[in-house]
């Protein structure tokens, strides 16, 4: 029975990891929010994605799909060279949006 | 006073315009740019079409100190980003700015055709900023030019959503206004599309820029 739940537990983690999958996007040249507007807007425009942060601090980019969307590497790649700056590496984080910007508060 | 005009000499060591940071927006976006002192205003607008190309208007108006000279120029205005450098921690940038249009003013009759070529230069991290800019507005007997370098620090570093406040000193010189190069202390705030400046030149002239992106 206890191997049951476990087995449970595990599925449930994976699935709610798999539903918040974000991407977070390293990016070079990203120095000032009146600059770095057009990232945010152009990728808030895509129809799989449901909320950007854009970490100036950290030069970083995260993006959260809308549930049952999967995000478009390219898109989002081509997206931020149009406003602009130049990608330099993608990753799949398993924290939505919100989870990513409260972890960066608290390191404050 | 020392300090300061150490801090004016370096702003004059980058070379030596116009407003602000960069002077369009990214793709398919509208940039509304304003430059308003005594002896300057300027509203301008542009649409970038490409990441590196943008179109627009600007009006301008220069009037000497004594406001007994005076012109006005209309102008279709095309900006072009001819580099960027994107670097882990900063950011560089040469543009091109061109305008053709017209001018008129109170030293001769009707208008004259006017082109004015301009170059910015410009390099800002999240806490420091420098650019200096070159336009000449040539007009068949009233060619003037206006070469500006800026220096700037913001007072923290701030998040995306965040005001973020800096410290600008600029040195400006307005050939048809006067030889002398004008020191204008600035006190800017950026909040995502918006971009505001507030100062007074050493002469107690009022000086407000503002930008706007959507």
């Amino acid at each position: 029975m206890k191997s049951i739940y476990s087995l449970m537990a595990v599925v449930l983690m994976s699935v709610s990891q798999i539903s918040y999958a974000s991407m977070k996007v390293t990016v070079n040249g990203m120095v000032c929010a009146f600059c770095a507007q057009g990232i945010e807007k152009g990728i808030l425009k895509m129809s799989e994605t449901k909320a950007v942060f854009v970490d100036l601090k950290n030069k970083v980019v995260v993006i959260e799909p809308k549930d049952g969307k999967t995000l478009n590497e390219k898109d989002i790649s081509q997206e931020i060279k149009d406003s602009g700056y130049d990608v330099v590496k993608i990753e799949t984080i398993s924290q939505t949006v919100a989870q990513f910007r409260a972890q960066q508060k608290e390191k404050k | 006073m020392r300090l300061f005009t150490h801090f004016s000499l370096l702003a004059l060591l980058v070379i030596t315009g116009h407003a602000a940071a960069a002077p369009m927006g990214f793709k398919n976006s509208w940039m509304i740019m304003g430059d308003f002192s005594k002896t300057y205003q300027e509203f301008a607008m542009n649409y970038a079409t490409t990441t590196n190309d943008a179109f627009g208007v600007s009006v301008s108006a220069m009037q000497t100190d004594n406001s007994v000279s005076r012109q006005q120029n209309v102008e279709a205005v095309y900006t072009r980003k001819v580099a960027r450098w994107n670097l882990p921690e900063a950011q560089a940038n040469i543009w091109f700015i061109g305008g053709l249009g017209s001018t008129t003013g109170n030293a001769f009759t009707g208008s004259k055709a006017m082109a004015s070529p301009g170059i910015q230069v410009d390099y800002e991290t999240t806490r420091f900023y420098s650019m200096a800019s070159a336009r000449i507005y040539a007009a068949q007997g009233a060619t003037s030019n206006i070469t500006t370098a800026r220096l700037g620090a913001s007072f923290y570093e701030a998040d995306y959503d965040e005001p973020q406040p800096w410290l600008v000193i600029e040195a400006r010189r307005m050939t048809f206004v006067s030889k002398q190069y004008e020191f204008t202390p600035m006190l800017r705030v950026i909040h995502k599309r918006y971009f505001v400046e507030a100062g007074a030149n050493l002469s107690g002239q009022l000086r407000f820029n503002f930008m706007y992106n959507y």
